[in-house]
């Protein structure tokens, strides 16, 4: 090569390094200076991470300060799969694990066939199969985080495809045990965590279900209306019951924080001021749990033989209207709804004809048959269409002439009394004693033939209104019904009708077009009771803040005073005649409540739900509502309760010993059941035997968003029913010499097998011993305290 | 061999450039990955390697480099001899193996050095002559034996590496380019043939190495290197303080990645020193092959230009996202024993021409 041909080939090399470190050189400004405000922001979206800081939500305490509502800590296994070993052994050895201890399968994919046949193994698939009974519901159906039917592995790697560094729930609500051997052997499972959630555990279920109601999803419907108060779109919200009522007092708001995290997503530092989360505040119920088990049992009792089973029971005290106990039966457990309900429970609740997801007590409609008879009454007293002393007489049926012929008898039509022969002279007190119908049917309706006037629709319509028929009572519990006080003009509306005086005579009687909710007849039966005073019936006494500080406190409310519109002489007459029906003689003369006296009314109500299979053979409706609604003492009512069974049949036979249980259970009397079954041992049902033996169990803690330390827990026997009346001692387990008595707290479990210690000074030692001293345990419990932390410990019986 | 005359020729600039190419690459390790426990002390290692290669490369620039063209068919044959026994033990393990004796040497490294003396001679002797075909044919075939027991490791990466440099030796050489462009539409023609030829995972390999994107582990760190660079703008985020590296979002950020860890913490203006610093070290061999008449000494100077051009350009490109993803380091730069010793033997050689460029210096 020439020397020429050899510079020229140089100087094209230097040529060409120039030019290539040049684009290098241009590209490095492209990105950094062009482009630069792009890519800063791409590396602050690496590092920053916004985390919402969760609160509680507000739980619930009956009117003793039972916890009936709380919040579980409830572990989920995630994985990373962008943390998993990279390594194809190691990673299979992790899955193969995780496979072992969720039982799910590892795969699902080994052959199409097997897939297919794995894929088609229920009618009911928890998963979104896009079938139409697997569509996403916004009332709490569904659920959230429901994973697909897959193995372990699909799951991941189906993750890792799309986000390999965002976490994926494996696994909901791990068993305690189970999470913290997970979090044990963390160190030898890359990629795999434990994360701890807070869920809504209703501890008394089925027993209170329609008054706490559930939480569930934010209903599509609603999803702008609830985004404009700040709720995300994954939020659980109050649903039904005192949940949905009480939303924004429960409701807890969240906290934000920036955090700087490293690749793995570990926390560096905090950024800037973070904003706390606020817990809910808590509700402290009317109800009385224990005697909400005996209105539930009482009335399951009472509806064991009729052909719906179903019924409504309420307790209530009349001189406040606080409700102290309110049971619709079928009930539901409301437990199912957390977490999303699954498809084949929603179905089974829905499809059942008694509808056992709506609160009948509010909610049902029903003619009320005698038990409206206070009205017409107290109506005809006040307005001087009788006197106490004014006698009728009932042959057994009253011929109502035809409005238009009065002369042919043959047209008149006839009233019956619900006793055929009749009640001979009735005069006041002995017509609510023996309800008899041909009176109502006179004071109502009049009766022309023998001049007699009655109220007449107009009044009768008064006083039902008086007595907030046709109107919700504005109890605290969402979709009340309001009932019907059915008018002339109502009437010509609805069936292009004239009202006509057999109307009336219906209506006296409670049957016709009158409808009742159970709640609105037992409030007005308070308002009897306690001379006059019509009290707005309400579940809440209280709302309390996180640290315990009442917040807000219901005070009774009364709708109106009677006494404004009656006298108290002629109220003071029906409390007569209530009294007298269960005064020998009386509709309820068998009512037993030994030492008490008792006072109320029975009804039997006719209705008919399936036409013509109601009706006897002679044309006459032969299926009926039970009703009895009485208040206790007599003289001095401390207590309002009804019982209604759907198509029990008579009032007096069904009804009435429904409420005599519970008024025997109120007032500490033992029930029809323990006089028979009475058991030589003085012991209380479930009680642990002597030397019983107990595994005590940390369930958990959660941060309680309060200063202090607590520990709360149950006592259970084997089968995990709550046992009550078990001691339980906290010691503090501290080596400190000078602590001379380490005894520090005794608690006795509740009703609910519920114990509860507060305020666990870190001062006098960071580690806490529970034990039972009556009992032997399998292992002492001992527990770390940590300041502002709950924690949640179970004893569980061994016998 | 020793004597101050000898000596006197040794290019110093090329040396400070070095050095400073060390330090900085020493400094960058160390800002890398002080992040990660298990990677703390990684600098010292990189600086004791920089230190004794720097020795290695005295002690090469000492030899007179006319020895070194005398070993050339031992040394191709030692390194041809050493990538067949890698291989059969490679077969045997079924996996990637590219070291010798615990991780100590990379002979793919090595070979690179090998094949710039050989290929060096193999033109030398055709001096003027390789504007013929036959001479053209007989190089490539010189370089395709270690090119493909490299690939077959499988080293894809380090064969391409070999390739280039031997397309810069021979076009320094004399080739035409008419010769080239006729070799290259011959090679485009079997390709398909060679394709039918190759086995599945091996087709696999070419086609992730063509479109790296289809690997998510891939993708996610050509990402995260643009994202350095670029949020690193004009001056950077300042040493030890890039947010990308040092809580590592960028992975292999000490050794493939460096780039983006410099672009990140200093910005355009530390992206451009490097550059300078490549130019000038490219430019002085450059400088020294333009000085000598000796076409062997030219040649090797050429294909130690060449191979630091390649390498430097290829890392940054991929680090800029502008070519698919490698597994090249970058020069004295990304932290790695045999990598640092083979730039520094390579620059040896360089030297050893600079100080013998004339037949007679005067006495």
């Amino acid at each position: 090569m020439t020397q020429y041909e050899v510079k020229l080939r140089l100087f094209l090399f230097r040529a060409l390094v120039t030019l290539v470190f040049l684009a290098l050189a241009f590209q490095t400004w492209y990105l950094q200076v062009a482009r630069g405000d792009e890519y800063r922001i791409l590396a602050d979206q690496n590092r920053f991470r916004e985390v919402i800081l969760e609160a509680p939500r507000g739980v619930m305490y009956d009117r003793n300060g039972n916890l009936l509502v709380r919040n579980r800590p409830i572990y989920n296994l995630v994985v990373i799969p962008a943390y998993l070993p990279a390594d194809r052994t190691e990673r299979a050895r992790v899955l193969a694990r995780l496979a072992e201890w969720l039982d799910i399968p590892i795969t699902t994919q080994r052959s199409p066939g097997d897939a297919m046949a794995l894929r088609v193994s229920g009618p009911f698939p928890r998963g979104r199969s896009g079938a139409p009974w697997d569509r996403p519901a916004g009332d709490g159906i569904g659920g959230r985080g429901v994973l697909p039917a897959s193995g372990v592995l699909e799951m991941v790697e189906q993750a890792s495809l799309i986000a390999p560094y965002q976490p994926i729930v494996l696994k909901k609500d791990l068993d305690a045990a189970l999470a913290a051997k997970i979090a044990e052997e963390n160190v030898n499972l890359p990629g795999v965590h434990i994360e701890t959630q807070a869920q809504r555990d209703y501890l008394t279920g089925s027993l209170t279900a329609h008054v706490i109601g559930y939480t569930g999803a934010i209903p599509p419907t609603l999803v702008d209306e609830y985004k404009a108060k700040g709720y995300a779109a994954n939020d659980a919200v109050g649903l039904a019951g005192l949940e949905l009522q009480y939303e924004d007092i429960l409701r807890s708001f969240k906290g934000r924080e920036t955090i700087e995290v490293d690749v793995t997503g570990r926390k560096l530092r905090s950024v800037g001021e973070p904003t706390l989360p606020q817990p809910g505040h808590n509700l402290k119920l009317t109800l009385d749990t224990e005697l909400q088990r005996i209105v539930v049992k009482a009335l399951e009792k009472g509806i064991r033989n009729t052909e719906r089973r179903a019924g409504v029971a309420i307790a209530m005290d009349p001189r406040t209207g606080q409700i102290l106990a309110m049971a619709s039966l079928p009930s539901f457990d409301n437990n199912l709804f957390i977490g999303g309900i699954s498809v084949r429970d929603y179905m089974a609740l829905s499809q059942d004809r008694r509808r056992p997801l709506v609160n009948h007590a509010i909610a049902g409609l029903y003619p009320p048959g005698s038990v409206y008879k206070i009205i017409p009454a107290l109506g005809a007293l006040e307005e001087g269409v009788v006197t106490p002393d004014t006698i009728i007489i009932d042959e057994g049926v009253l011929w109502l002439p035809n409005k238009f012929f009065p002369d042919d008898p043959e047209l008149a039509q006839p009233f019956y009394c619900w006793y055929r022969e009749g009640h001979g002279r009735v005069n006041f007190i002995r017509a609510l004693a023996v309800s008899c119908d041909v009176y109502f049917y006179y004071i109502s309706g009049g009766y022309e033939p023998s001049g007699f006037r009655g109220l007449g629709i107009d009044r009768l319509v008064y006083y039902a209104d008086l007595f907030g028929m046709g109107q919700p009572t504005g109890v605290d519990l969402p979709g009340e019904a309001a009932g019907l006080v059915p008018t002339p003009k109502w009437k010509r509306l609805n069936y292009a009708e004239t009202w006509v005086t057999g109307d009336t005579y219906n209506m006296g009687i409670g049957q016709g077009f009158v409808l009742v909710t159970p709640l609105q007849i037992l409030n007005a039966y308070a308002a009897i009771a306690n001379g006059g005073l019509l009290y707005q019936p309400y579940l809440v006494q209280e709302i309390l803040d996180a640290e315990g500080h009442v917040i807000e406190t219901h005070r009774p409310q009364v709708i109106r005073n009677l006494l404004d519109y009656v006298s108290s002489d002629n109220l003071a007459l029906v409390q007569q005649g209530l009294r007298a029906v269960t005064a020998p003689g009386g509709t309820a003369e068998e009512l037993d409540v030994p030492g008490i006296a008792v006072a109320g009314k029975t009804g039997t109500a006719e209705f008919c739900d399936k036409y013509p299979q109601c009706l006897d053979k002679d044309g006459r409706v032969k299926t009926s509502h039970a009703w009895f609604v009485g208040y206790a003492p007599a003289d001095n009512p401390e207590i309002a309760v009804i019982a209604f069974v759907y198509g029990g049949g008579e009032g007096s036979l069904v009804a009435a010993p429904i409420v005599a249980e519970i008024l025997r259970g109120y007032f500490g009397q033992p029930s029809e059941q323990d006089q028979i079954e009475a058991t030589p041992t003085p012991l209380p049902p479930g009680a642990p035997p002597a030397g019983a033996s107990f595994v005590a169990r940390l369930l958990g803690s959660d941060s309680w968003g309060q200063p202090g330390t607590a520990v709360t827990g149950f006592v259970l026997d084997r089968q995990g029913m709550p046992v009550a009346g078990v001691k339980v001692s906290l010691v503090a387990d501290t080596e400190n010499a000078s602590w001379e008595d380490p005894l520090v707290s005794q608690a006795t479990s509740g009703p609910t097998g519920q114990f509860e210690f507060t305020n666990l000074g870190k001062e006098i030692s960071r580690q806490w011993r529970l034990e039972l001293p009556d009992y032997s345990m399998a292992a002492p419990l001992s527990i770390e305290i940590e300041e502002g932390h709950r924690y949640l410990v179970e004893f569980q019986g061994q016998w | 061999m020793f004597s101050r005359r000898t000596w006197r020729n040794f290019d110093i600039v090329l040396l400070v450039t070095v050095l400073l190419l060390l330090v900085y690459g020493t400094a960058m390790v160390g800002s890398a990955t002080q992040g990660a426990e298990d990677l703390r002390n990684l600098w010292q290692r990189h600086a004791i390697n920089a230190v004794s290669g720097l020795v290695l490369m005295l002690l090469v620039a000492a030899i007179d480099y006319r020895f070194y063209e005398s070993l050339d068919r031992l040394l191709y044959i030692l390194i041809v001899a050493s990538l067949l026994v890698l291989l059969a033990l490679g077969e045997v393990t079924q996996g990637v193996q590219r070291w010798i004796g615990a991780n100590a040497i990379q002979p793919s490294e090595l070979a690179k050095v090998v094949v710039i003396l050989g290929l060096a001679k193999l033109l030398a002797d055709r001096d003027g002559q390789m504007d013929r075909m036959r001479n053209l044919l007989v190089s490539l075939g010189y370089v395709l034996v270690p090119m493909m027991l490299i690939y077959l490791q499988p080293n894809l990466s380090t064969a391409v590496t070999i390739g280039l440099i031997w397309l810069m030796m021979v076009l320094m050489a004399g080739a035409r380019l008419l010769h080239l462009a006729v070799l290259a539409l011959g090679g485009i023609i079997i390709s398909p043939l060679f394709w039918l030829t190759l086995k599945e995972y091996m087709r696999d390999r070419i086609l992730l190495f063509l479109n790296p994107a289809s690997n998510p582990d891939t993708y996610y760190n050509v990402q995260q290197a643009l994202i350095s660079i670029g949020s690193g703008g004009l001056l950077g985020k300042g040493f030890a303080s890039g947010t990308q590296s040092q809580l590592r979002f960028l992975r292999v950020r000490h050794t493939d990645y460096i780039f983006s860890v410099i672009g990140e913490e200093l910005g355009l203006v530390g992206a451009l020193v490097l550059l300078g610093l490549f130019t000038l070290l490219i430019w002085r061999v450059l400088r020294v092959a333009a000085m000598v008449n000796d076409p062997f000494g030219r040649l090797v100077c050429v294909g130690v230009a060449s191979i630091i051009f390649i390498q430097a350009a290829i890392n940054i490109g991929v680090n800029l996202g502008l070519l698919p993803v490698t597994g090249l380091p970058l020069p004295f730069v990304s932290y790695g024993g045999s990598s640092l010793w083979t730039f520094l033997i390579a620059l040896g050689l360089v030297e050893s021409v600079a100080m013998r460029y004339k037949k007679l210096d005067f006495e």
